[in-house]
């Protein structure tokens, strides 16, 4: 236990010592901000352009409309969080597995490390460790972010339901950012080149962003891109009828209808429906977490320090 | 006897060439990006397929009722291209800043640049050199990309571009190239001023995100239109005078969200190639000459971020033989 925290310490400290952690940090937390920002801005100016529609169809006699935002749950405003997440927020994960990995090899940690009676798994569990002590940290960061930011747009303190949906949603995006960490590490562990493997990592990201929502609801990249999907950009073809059926297992599409959920206040979702949304990632979570721990029993580390 | 310097710049871009081939990171993203492609063309013909399908149906139900019959769906076979463009907006970006990041630690960690300033290599020869080296890698992926698609588009989609379409297919992706080409130059030159080159990498990305999704989400996502799945007015039941009516109070927040976009480099790339190969429909059948004059607009500014973009790629290597020299 002891030399399982040692390694997870290491890892900090190696993610810390070069920088790589505050500006993930500050990254993501500007990130943050800007959700909340854009989400504020584009919330008070539609309010203004429906307040602005309501003069305009009086003074011409006709039927007011209701406001379709009049019901929009305050934690709405942090929508574009379910979008960074899965880009920046991902790939950020993706380059700290990689550099665990990469940072001990080219330095000769790995060889030193084992020259001492410490077990394969030991360093496997201190790494995951560290690196889910990081993604928790930053996550954490960005929860009381989002927390001021939110009691600030809306002029007061959220209430505990409210407070308690975020902290799900965050926890929620530090199982899915370590998916990618895990990612990050297997590929490197695969690959000897660490760029290959850093390549590698984000091809798999792609496919897993970008490619399968593609595939299972004809939604376009840069239509992936916007928290507010028009149900006209998606195909209901007979193609995608068959494709949707895989829609269960996409990692990307559970998150964000999770996310959506959470942060949407929608509460008539049952536990059974959620554990099926979850189970996805969970699942790659292990299996990626087992193949990672496999790979660095069977790895060779009286190699030469890694190069491209 | 010192090497002309052409010759010296070929050397150079064949150094940089063969290291993306040998790490096998060359191989890995032209499969990456055939798959995509491919994918992205396979989806599009099954849904215009379906689409034709389901006019059909239409039709005999039309027929059978009595109704007008609407035009069937046209189909323009660049148009499956629009997911490729798309892929080429965001991930190509990624993979520009991905092997200028890659050219640094390269360097970096082999110690070559130090091997390679022992010879009589000036630093306009190391700057053309490793831009031709990078247009080489990225063409060969573009190029790998575009077979795929005239290929899929014959045989899914049935239809095999003629001559003219093969023209405007070819400028959309040499502006891919370009388009790839300047975020490599970004790459490059933030990898090139880090201590840290991995935290270059990640600076890059964050540029990345601001370039490719927050200022075009700020054009698209911040319009008032946007925030209802369908559009706002349309939900609203607000006639087109009335929309226009109460927009006109909002000028100057339509000013500034679309000055943001302006200033979008992948906006102007989307813009410039969308109307090349008609996937804006109004550009179909219009000639090369009209778009261009059309979109001269979305060209100077291409060009105006080549021209930024060569200057920070020329002073990161400056920086970085400093560096090198320095050690």
């Amino acid at each position: 236990m002891t030399t399982t925290l040692i390694i997870a310490h290491q890892q900090l400290r190696s993610l810390s010592r070069s920088g790589t952690f505050v500006l993930m940090l500050g990254v993501l937390l500007v990130m943050t901000a800007l959700a909340g920002f854009i989400g504020w801005s584009s919330h008070s100016t539609i309010i203004s352009v429906y307040d602005e529609t309501v003069r305009t169809l009086t003074a011409a006699g006709k039927p007011i409309p209701p406001n379709p935002f009049a019901s929009k749950p305050r934690l709405t405003l942090l929508n574009n969080m379910i979008i960074y997440i899965p880009l920046i927020g991902a790939l950020l994960a993706i380059v700290i597995g990689n550099r665990s990995i990469t940072d001990d090899r080219q330095a000769g940690v790995m060889r030193v490390v084992f020259s001492r009676p410490i077990r394969r798994s030991t360093y496997f569990w201190g790494k995951l460790a560290g690196s889910t002590l990081a993604i928790i940290v930053i996550m954490a960061a960005c929860l009381v972010l989002s927390a001021v930011a939110l009691t600030l747009t809306n002029g007061g303190l959220l209430t505990a339901s409210e407070f308690l949906r975020l902290v799900l949603f965050y926890a929620l995006s530090s199982l899915y950012l370590q998916v990618f960490v895990l990612v990050g590490m297997v590929a490197t562990l695969l690959i000897r080149s660490p760029s290959t493997g850093l390549f590698a990592a984000v091809a798999i990201w792609v496919l897993i962003t970008f490619a399968t929502p593609q595939f299972t609801s004809g939604l376009r990249p840069v239509a992936s891109l916007n928290p507010v999907t028009d149900p006209a950009t998606v195909s209901s073809s007979e193609f995608f009828r068959a494709t949707s059926k895989a829609k269960p297992i996409a990692i990307n599409e559970q998150y964000k209808t999770l996310s959506t959920n959470i942060l949407s206040d929608v509460s008539t979702t049952g536990t059974i429906i959620v554990a099926a949304q979850l189970a996805p990632i969970i699942i790659a979570l292990l299996l990626l977490g087992g193949t990672a721990s496999q790979l660095i029993k069977r790895h060779d580390f009286s190699e030469e320090d890694a190069r491209d | 006897m010192t090497r002309r310097a052409p010759s010296r710049i070929l050397t150079l871009a064949a150094h940089e060439y063969r290291s993306a081939l040998r790490s096998g990171v060359l191989v890995l993203l032209i499969l990456a990006m055939v798959l995509v492609t491919a994918g992205s063309i396979t989806i599009g013909s099954y849904d215009f397929k379906a689409q034709i399908t389901d006019y059909a149906t239409y039709v005999a139900q039309a027929t059978a009722a009595g109704i007008t019959i609407t035009a069937p769906p046209q189909f323009y076979p660049l148009q499956l291209l629009r997911g490729v463009i798309e892929y080429i907006q965001i991930i190509g970006a990624i993979i520009g800043i991905g092997l200028g990041y890659l050219s640094v630690a390269r360097e970096r960690t082999g110690n070559t640049l130090r091997l390679i300033l022992t010879r009589p290599i000036r630093a306009r020869d190391l700057f053309f050199g490793r831009l031709l080296g990078a247009t080489a890698v990225i063409a060969t992926i573009l190029a790998a990309a575009a077979i795929i698609s005239i290929v899929l588009i014959g045989i899914v989609g049935g239809v095999w571009l003629d001559g003219a379409e093969l023209v405007r297919l070819a400028i959309a992706f040499v502006l891919g190239i370009i388009y790839m080409l300047l975020f490599y130059a970004l790459g490059t030159w933030v990898s090139a001023r880090s201590k840290v080159v991995a935290n270059g990498l990640v600076v890059a990305l964050v540029v990345w995100l601001a370039v490719v999704l927050i200022i075009p989400q700020i054009g698209d996502t911040m319009d008032p239109d946007n925030q209802v799945p369908g559009g706002l007015f349309a939900a609203l039941q607000v006639q087109k005078p009335d929309e226009l009516k109460v927009l006109a109070h909002f000028s100057t927040y339509e000013t500034i969200r679309n000055t943001l976009e302006e200033t979008s480099l992948t906006k102007h790339f989307e813009r410039y190639s969308f109307a090349v190969t008609g996937i804006k429909d109004k550009y179909n059948g219009k000639s090369l000459s009209t778009i261009t004059s059309d979109k001269r607009g979305d060209v100077a500014w291409i060009a105006a971020y080549m021209a930024l973009l060569s200057v920070l790629m020329w002073s990161g290597l400056r920086r970085e033989r400093i560096t090198q020299q320095e050690t």
